[in-house]
């Protein structure tokens, strides 16, 4: 009898939160399009998010380029296919590694942030204080933060896929013996736009991903400090499983 | 605003906060609200507001249950300033989203305001964090009050001022609600201030109004759990 009180009660939460994100994303999406809107607070986040994630993504993106290409290597010099590399290294950028290491960096670096601060607001009562200054939440902190994340992760991924084939080339001129221009034009012809096209519908759904998760984990929290540490790990963690689950669901669908 | 309330009932986790509160608040008089720490005066200015929702009981307005929240202001117990915004832009939030009234201006009246508060105008340009727990609280009540509302909400307005800045706001605080005749809703442990401020006093024990009175009458109450209240405090 416990044990199935027990199932029951953990059901029962299971729909209660599930309902909460529902109506949160609803209402999240219905405020984008009623005023008032806040385009100061666009532009701020928007310089924000680039400015503290470029770094990131860049180290990221080079270094898994670089991997890339030198093990592509060891698996093809087994069949003597070497000049794949350049190819398998820009497909596998900007296909997959890009949107998906970029989505995951900022996770971290901004969906945590934008957790950490919500729920500051929440403990603080500054979340009560905008109702009581004439102001939703949804337009003020939510929508910004959806419409910012949207525009600024296919802007990030683009950077890492340039950055991450550079990575590449590096390794491909400098360690295995590549000619420069062969390298460049055998990633290039071989590139489709359908490739690129691809990781960028990918980043735009990571970004609304990050967006809403990091904004839900803050909004819903409590137990004063102890809650902001949780609502950030859990807008991090959430987010970025959901990167992953996504990623696999729109490569089987789309691509 | 004539604000009545009948029934009210509030738990948090199954915990009972509030067990029925029945109030009737004076319009454009001073209501003060006294009680324990912890006994739920917060939660239950925070259900007036509507910022929370009530488990049960109905609240009325002019008679009516809705209401316009926009014709309310609260000073926080905390104080709840927006930490990424100045002293000014805090106190101006509203009327610089809402872009009625040309900047210049709206830094003239912060400066009033400032002023009234006992605030030095060298605090305009400062971020919370850079102001002390006492200074914050004033620019708090600052941006309640900046935007006249017609009923206000104070949540312990003087605890943590110096004595001298504690009759400051006790003074500007009368001086508002006289001259704007507006409807104040103040909770406070200070007892002088409640007798300085206040014109009836209503007192919260175990969730329910156990003492609704005139406040000149608080000191010869014959409650006895007021009057322990008073005994602990006075
Ligand atoms: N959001 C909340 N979640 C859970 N419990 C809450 C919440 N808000 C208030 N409570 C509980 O309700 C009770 C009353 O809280 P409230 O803040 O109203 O007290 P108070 O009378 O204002 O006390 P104080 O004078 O110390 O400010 C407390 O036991 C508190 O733990
Ligand atoms: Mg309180």
């Amino acid at each position: 009898m416990v044990f199935f009180a027990l199932v029951g009660k953990l059901f029962l939460k299971l729909f209660v939160s599930l309902g909460k994100i529902i109506l949160f994303i609803f209402l999240s999406f219905k405020y984008i399009f009623y005023p008032r809107f806040y385009f100061y607070l666009n532009i701020k986040y928007f310089l924000r998010i680039l400015f503290s994630s470029i770094p990131i993504v860049a180290l990221t993106a080079i270094f898994s380029g670089m991997v890339l290409a030198l093990q592509s290597y060891t698996g093809f010099s087994r069949f003597a296919a070497e000049t794949a590399i350049p190819k398998i290294v820009v497909i596998t950028l900007t296909r997959e590694l890009g949107p998906v290491l970029a989505g995951l960096m900022v996770a971290g670096r901004v969906g945590g942030a934008i957790a950490a601060e919500i729920a500051t607001m929440r403990v603080t009562e500054q979340i009560d204080a905008l109702k009581t200054l004439n102001t939703n939440f949804y337009n003020y902190l939510v929508t910004p933060k959806i419409i910012t994340l949207v525009v600024a992760m296919p802007i990030l991924v683009t950077f890492a896929d340039i950055i991450g084939v550079y990575g590449g080339y590096l390794i491909g001129t400098l360690r295995l013996g590549f000619n420069e221009t062969v390298y460049i034009t055998n990633s290039i012809d071989f590139l489709s736009f359908n490739d690129y096209f691809s990781g960028i519908i990918k980043s735009i759904f990571f970004g609304l991903i990050i967006s809403l998760m990091s904004c839900y984990n803050g909004l819903y929290t409590s137990n004063g400090s102890f809650g902001v540490g949780s609502a950030t790990t859990n807008a991090v963690v959430s987010s970025s499983i959901l990167i992953l689950i996504f990623n696999y669901l729109l490569t089987e669908l789309f691509f | 605003m004539e604000i009545q309330i009948n029934n009210l009932n509030k738990s948090f986790d199954g915990k009972k906060v509030l067990k029925g509160i029945d109030l009737n608040l004076k319009p454009n008089m001073s209501n003060i609200i006294l009680g324990k720490s912890g006994c739920g005066k917060s939660v239950l200015i925070k259900l007036i507001y509507k910022l929370i929702k009530q488990d049960s009981g109905i609240i009325t307005y002019n008679s009516k249950e809705e209401v316009d929240i926009n014709k309310f202001a609260m000073l926080f117990q905390y104080g709840a300033l927006f930490d990424s915004l100045k002293v000014w832009e805090n106190i101006a939030f509203q009327f610089i989203n809402e872009k009625l009234k040309p900047i210049s201006q709206l830094k003239e009246e912060v400066l009033d305001i400032m002023f009234n508060l006992g605030l030095d105008s060298e605090n305009i340009d400062k971020y919370p964090s850079e102001l002390s727990g006492g200074m914050k609280k004033r620019v708090a009540l600052g941006r309640a009050l900046f935007k006249k509302p017609d009923v206000i909400f104070l949540d312990e307005p003087t605890t943590g001022l110096d004595p001298l800045n504690g009759e400051l706001i006790n003074d500007l605080i009368v001086k508002v609600i006289k001259e704007k005749k507006i409807t104040a809703i103040t909770i406070t442990h200070d007892i002088k201030s409640a007798l300085k401020t206040g014109d009836q006093f209503y007192y919260l024990e175990d969730g329910i109004i156990e003492v609704s009175e005139k406040c000149e009458n608080l000191l010869k109450t014959q409650n006895s759990k007021l009057n322990s209240f008073l005994k602990g405090q006075v």
